[in-house]
């Protein structure tokens, strides 16, 4: 047996089993990141309540998803659930437990998020008269967002990989399909390697990603800055050429 | 008009406020000073419900500010409010802190917003940076901004906490001259401030507040020709 077979490598790195596993990998990261955000948000909210049956719940929530692994809770989805007669596909079951670990990380980084925004203008925009929806949607969240994107973009990078974790409940993401192909070729550094360049690909491109939506969020906050006259309607434009 | 009746107010044991009672009358320009964490921010703040108060009653232009019929909302429509250290909204850009709460609270038509909302701005001489961001102004810039958007939901009173106490001396003056023409024009004002300057020249009357207590009640010449109690008096001399 060889030690490296190129011609191996360059089959499984252009293998359309190996392309869709790695889509798969992809959109579960998606849809556990936008699941995951929403219930972190909820559960950042409740543990800022003052209502201890809204904090507590969600306290026991995040201590229960950090304190435990990602693997025992997707076999205790996957194989607790029949037993409650719920019968859900591994797909399902995959996307629920990454996107319920998740929310309980996220949470965490919400809550540091909000508890940062100054809190002088939240009794600003209370003596302006917003209610505490629209303080919460026009000034405390998408200040808080900026200040999220960069431990966001980590959570990202990570799920990327933590998805290979959904193999153990047998859902053919990238991971999977590698040690299949593995079980019957014996390539396994070939694979892996494949595998590892995949990854790779996926989280430097959202690096890249990142880095943008981090400069645009940004802008607001350098001091040479505005938005431009370009965004100026004509009326607002000869308004501010008359006051200079 | 503004009634304070007897409020009274706590933090645990501590007693902030105590039996407060004053009448500010409409286009009054009333000046609230006294010695550090005397209860001054703390009085103001009770007047547009952003602290809560145990005892007596305070009624603004006829709407009581704890009854339940009063919506928060109407109230602090009616009491704009100007902060010690700003607090624009630091991910808008000025002239959309501006334009925000008439938008999303009075729900006024975007048009006519912006059209008021960019006079407000020339009124305080800064239409020229209405597309900027608060942190590219300077702190008495900010605090023009400030002042124009609370002006912007056309209240009937405005309150100032220490409007100037985070500026750098030469900023001061700015700040002072929108405050001044706004007295002119009639506005009821509100204002803690330590700038006595400003009381002696801009103000109706004067408000002495010591441990929570109104101490002195009197009208600014009086004040300051010093027919005040002596608690005020050392405070003026202090002060001066
Ligand atoms: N949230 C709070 N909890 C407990 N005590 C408070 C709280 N806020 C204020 N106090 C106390 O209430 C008193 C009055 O505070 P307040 O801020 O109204 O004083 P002030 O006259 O505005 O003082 P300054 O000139 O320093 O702004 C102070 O002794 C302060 O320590
Ligand atoms: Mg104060």
């Amino acid at each position: 047996m060889q030690v490296w077979n190129w011609h191996g490598f360059f089959t499984y790195l252009t293998s359309p089993y190996i392309f869709r596993g790695a889509l798969v990998t992809l959109w579960m990261t998606f849809a556990a990141m936008v699941f995951g955000c929403l219930l972190g948000l909820a559960l950042a909210v409740m543990k800022r309540s003052r209502h201890r049956a809204l904090s507590v719940p969600a306290r026991f929530y995040v201590w229960l998803f950090r304190g435990t692994p990602l693997l025992v809770q997707l076999v205790v989805i996957y194989a607790g659930l029949p037993k409650l007669d719920i019968r859900l596909s591994v797909t399902a079951c995959a996307v629920i437990g990454l996107s319920l670990n998740e929310a309980a990380y996220l949470a965490e980084i919400i809550r540091a998020g909000l508890n940062a925004v100054p809190p002088g203008q939240i009794a600003a925009a209370r003596a302006l008269g917003m209610d505490e929806w629209q303080i919460s949607s026009r000034i405390a969240f998408p200040q808080a967002f900026r200040l999220i994107i960069p431990p966001l973009g980590n959570s990202v990078n990570g799920l990327l990989k933590t998805t290979s974790v959904t193999s153990v409940i047998s859902m053919e993401e990238l991971m999977q399909r590698s040690q299949i192909l593995v079980q019957d070729q014996f390539m396994v550094l070939e694979l892996f390697s494949v595998a590892a360049l995949y990854y790779l690909f996926m989280t430097t491109a959202w690096d890249f990603l990142q880095r943008r939506i981090e400069r645009r969020a940004e802008r607001p906050y350098r001091r040479l800055s505005s938005a431009g006259g370009a965004g100026l309607p004509p009326d607002l434009a000869a308004a501010s050429r008359d006051a200079r | 008009m503004i009634v304070l009746d007897n409020v009274t107010k706590s933090y645990g044991g501590f007693r902030v406020l105590n039996g407060c009672s004053a009448t500010i009358r409409r286009g009054e320009v009333v000046v609230i000073c006294g010695p550090s964490g005397s209860g001054k921010s703390t009085l103001i703040k009770c007047v547009n419900a952003l602290e809560p108060f145990e005892g007596g009653q305070i009624v603004v232009d006829g709407m009581a500010v704890r009854s339940s019929d009063v919506s928060l909302q109407a109230l602090r429509a009616k009491a704009g409010m100007v902060f010690q250290s700003f607090e624009l909204f630091s991910h808008l850009t000025i002239l959309d802190n501006v334009m925000l709460s008439p938008r999303l609270v009075q729900k006024r038509p975007a048009q006519s917003v912006r059209e008021e909302s960019m006079r407000l701005l020339e009124r305080v001489g800064l239409a020229q940076h209405a597309m900027k961001y608060p942190i590219a102004l300077s702190g008495g810039q900010q605090q023009r901004v400030a002042i124009a958007r609370a002006l912007a939901m056309r209240p009937s009173i405005m309150l100032f906490d220490e409007p100037t106490s985070a500026l750098d001396p030469e900023m001061v003056g700015e700040v002072l001259a929108v405050m001044g023409e706004l007295a002119r024009e009639g506005m009821t004002m509100m204002c803690v401030t330590h700038e006595m300057g400003f009381a002696r020249q801009v103000a109706d009357r004067i408000l002495f507040v010591d441990r929570g207590e109104i101490v002195d009640d009197c009208s600014s010449r009086d004040f300051f020709a010093g027919r005040c109690s002596p608690r005020a008096q050392a405070f003026l001399s202090s002060a001066c």
